[in-house]
């Protein structure tokens, strides 16, 4: 099991660093980045599915967001803002990559990812797979909550969804995730 | 193993690598903290564009306060009129030179 992240931080803290970053104080630029850089690069992987891509949109997209801090109007909400921004950025991406990728293929290249052979995959390579037989909500809080830590609480205010179904896309990804990693075929989503 | 236990994300998890992530981390502030072309235009656009607005309603209000000029006449039109005021009829040639037929007519 994994332990809370150290760079955690509390909701006044947040708040009190969302403040000092809207009056332009790089250390809490810093502070923030620390504490959110690794919520955002998990909402990014649920979206983009590669983690090299994703943390070049969780990047980005946190610089965007820390240009726009003055336009965070609830401190006590900048994950959630924070995260919509993550998701804005990379739904953004992965279109440009979609339209890349055609083009490629006009052109007569070869840009597919070659699937890889589950029993020659490393570790990460066959947690990105699973992750692929997973809706884009059951990837953001499996991730969140496996390995950023966060509580369905937390989860369910920044995602904008209910506890319930927060608890509900946990459960099911999990299943999903173990059912695909022993090698079982899980074609169903959500089932 | 059951559903209630986590997924080990470790393999996926950027932060693994501490020192390339504190630089990571800092590069992101760092990037955030720098003005960009974008902000550095909005950061002077604003004062510029409120200075040009304070000079266009300074001039505007300045021209509604000034009374209006009446161009005064001049030249032929001027001699025409004033004649008219004084109901005098000039000689011909008078009135011709005044138009401009100075060369007389051909």
């Amino acid at each position: 099991m994994s332990s809370r992240p150290a760079n955690s931080i509390s909701s006044e803290a947040t708040v009190a660093l969302v403040v000092r970053a809207q009056r332009g104080d790089a250390d809490a630029f810093a502070s923030l980045a620390a504490a959110f850089l690794r919520a955002a690069y998990s909402v990014a992987l649920a979206i983009v599915g590669r983690p090299a891509d994703a943390e070049d949109v969780a990047q980005d997209a946190f610089v965007l967001a820390l240009e726009r801090i003055r336009t965070c109007r609830q401190p006590e909400r900048f994950a959630g803002w924070l995260l919509q921004i993550v998701r804005h950025q990379a739904l953004s991406w992965l279109q440009k990559r979609r339209l890349r990728d055609v083009s490629a293929d006009e052109g007569g290249a070869t840009v597919a990812i070659a699937p890889v052979a589950t029993e020659h995959a490393g570790l990460a390579e066959r947690l990105v797979a699973a992750l692929g037989g997973l809706t884009t909500g059951q990837r953001e809080v499996v991730l969140l909550h496996d390995l950023e830590d966060w509580t369905h609480a937390e989860i369910a205010t920044a995602l904008g969804i209910s506890e319930v179904m927060s608890r509900q896309h946990l459960f099911n990804a999990r299943r999903l995730l173990r059912a695909h990693l022993a090698g079982d075929a899980v074609t169903e989503t959500g089932s | 193993m059951n559903d209630d236990e986590r997924i080990d994300f470790g393999p996926l998890d950027p932060s693994r690598d501490r020192e390339r992530w504190r630089r990571l981390v800092a590069s992101v502030a760092h990037r955030a903290g720098e003005p960009g072309l974008a902000r550095q235009l909005v950061d002077w656009g604003r004062p510029a564009l409120l200075v040009a607005a304070a000079l266009a309603l300074l001039v505007w209000t300045a021209a509604l306060l000034r009374p209006p000029a009446v161009a005064a006449p001049s030249g032929a039109a001027a001699l025409l009129s004033e004649w008219a005021q004084r109901d005098e009829v000039p000689a011909t040639t008078k009135i011709l030179e005044v138009l401009g037929g100075e060369d007389g007519p051909r």
